[in-house]
């Protein structure tokens, strides 16, 4: 399968290209909208703002949202999970792309960000009881589309799926052979 | 602080620490004598199979003309390895930082460093994410009873003390605290559980220091240990990570298997 990685300028890109690589797809980082693509990955690493800010170049958002639209295969990793919901307690005046209802908001722990492995609880046999790797400081609490909590302070939203939308608070492409096994099952194969 | 609740889902963590010099993993205690393992990719991967939660990479040697072949390294290390990884040894300052980032790195580690100039703290985390940055301290235990703090890989002592650092650490903004207790670290003795019940921080500790047996493990972990480091018990393959996480499990420590 031929795999876009977008790129948002958001953090090292390596991990999610090599895991992809290695279950065999075709990876290519892509820093404008491209269609010649079978699926889309959404990688993001900091502060909501800055991401979201970085969407704003390149025609992303309308690119992205149509994209989705038309229930073309995407995954969105971290803080690429966390844009697809309307806004953040993180940053205020942000926008999200607003594809899912909801609201970002703080852990309520002690002790953020949230960093190691957590296993997930949810209906989704694909992911009950998997062990992920988890490295974030806010997250969604729930939505509609919600396939896997975990408890940190608070129980929140550790993966959506609409259809052939995924999103991912934690880190497949540093989750094992596990994490690797859930790439290739949203990508249908 | 108060009203936060502390309900987690994460589990305790095993971390390998493999001691590097010259691309190679080396038996990391005599620096004279350095005696090779094998190939660190290969020996990260035989951790990441046996169940390693994450890998720590220590550059033992690491010097300036040494350092692109040391991130090529790096950056196949990154290219093969499905959990995450944290590399140290040689940062002095946030320009060194940023090529261990580029090859792949999940988190840096910075000792001597931070002591010398912990404004190094502030602007890895903030430039970073503070859970980009480990601050590894070592302390001892002298003969009159008192903590002390070192650098330079245990050799130098330093004027700061020990308690005012691990606050200082935590306060600049470091992810987590790796603490090794010098007068436990190859021992075999098992890791100094009071040093751990005696922390009061809001950040993850990453016990290391004289792991013998999975049992020493288990003890760190209920000192208050978030994360459990060893080297030698694994290397020497005296235990592998699956023997220690079975033996925990069965012990009422929720692990990830």
């Amino acid at each position: 399968m031929k795999v876009g990685v977008i790129n948002l300028n958001s953090g090292n890109l390596l991990s999610v290209v090599s895991a992809l690589k290695r279950i065999g797809h075709e990876v290519q980082v892509i820093d404008k909208p491209a269609v010649d693509f079978d699926a889309l990955v959404m990688p993001g690493q900091g502060r909501f703002a800055f991401v979201a800010n970085q969407l704003n170049q390149n025609n992303w958002r309308s690119f992205i949202t149509e994209w989705i639209h038309k229930d073309k295969k995407f995954i969105g990793i971290c803080v690429g999970m966390q844009l697809l919901f309307e806004s953040s307690e993180e940053d205020k005046g942000a926008v999200g792309l607003a594809v899912l209802k909801g609201k970002i908001t703080k852990l309520q722990h002690p002790k953020t960000p949230m960093v190691g492995w957590a296993k997930l609880s949810g209906n989704d046999d694909f992911l009950n009881q998997q062990y992920v790797y988890f490295v974030n400081s806010y997250a969604v609490s729930d939505s509609e589309y919600c396939i896997a909590k975990v408890d940190y302070g608070n129980s929140f939203c550790a993966a959506v799926q609409k259809n052939n939308l995924y999103a991912f608070q934690f880190h497949p492409e540093k989750s094992g052979d596990y994490g690797l096994e859930l790439l290739q099952h949203c990508l249908g194969e | 602080m108060s009203d936060l609740i502390q309900k987690t889902s994460l589990v305790p963590r095993i971390i390998p620490c493999l001691d590097v010099a010259y691309r190679e993993v080396v038996k990391g205690t005599n620096f004279k004598q350095l005696v090779t393992m094998g190939d660190p990719i290969e020996l990260a991967l035989n951790y990441q199979h046996q169940g390693a939660d994450e890998i720590v990479f220590l550059d033992i040697k690491a010097s300036v003309d040494q350092q692109d072949s040391t991130i090529a390294m790096f950056r196949k290390v990154a290219e093969n390895l499905s959990i995450p990884f944290t590399v140290g040894g040689g940062i002095r300052q946030l320009s060194d930082v940023e090529k261990f980032f580029d090859a792949g790195a999940d988190k840096v580690t910075i000792n001597t460093a931070a002591v010398e100039n912990p404004q190094l703290i502030d602007q890895i985390s903030q430039k970073y994410g503070s859970q980009s940055l480990i601050v590894a301290i070592d302390v001892n235990h002298e003969d009159d009873g008192s903590r002390l703090l070192y650098t330079h890989g245990g050799s130098v002592r330093s004027e700061t003390p020990y308690e005012q650092w691990v606050k200082e650490v935590e306060d600049r903004g470091a992810g987590e605290i790796l603490l090794t207790a010098m007068h436990k670290d190859g021992t075999g003795t098992g890791y100094d559980l009071k040093l751990l019940s005696e922390l009061q921080l809001s950040i993850p500790v990453i016990a290391s220091g004289g792991a013998k047996n999975p049992k020493d493990f288990k003890d760190a972990i209920l000192a208050g240990a978030d994360a459990v480091l060893a080297a030698g018990i694994f290397h020497r393959k005296e235990y592998t990570v699956e023997d220690v996480k079975k033996y925990l499990i069965n012990n009422k420590i929720e692990m990830r298997i």
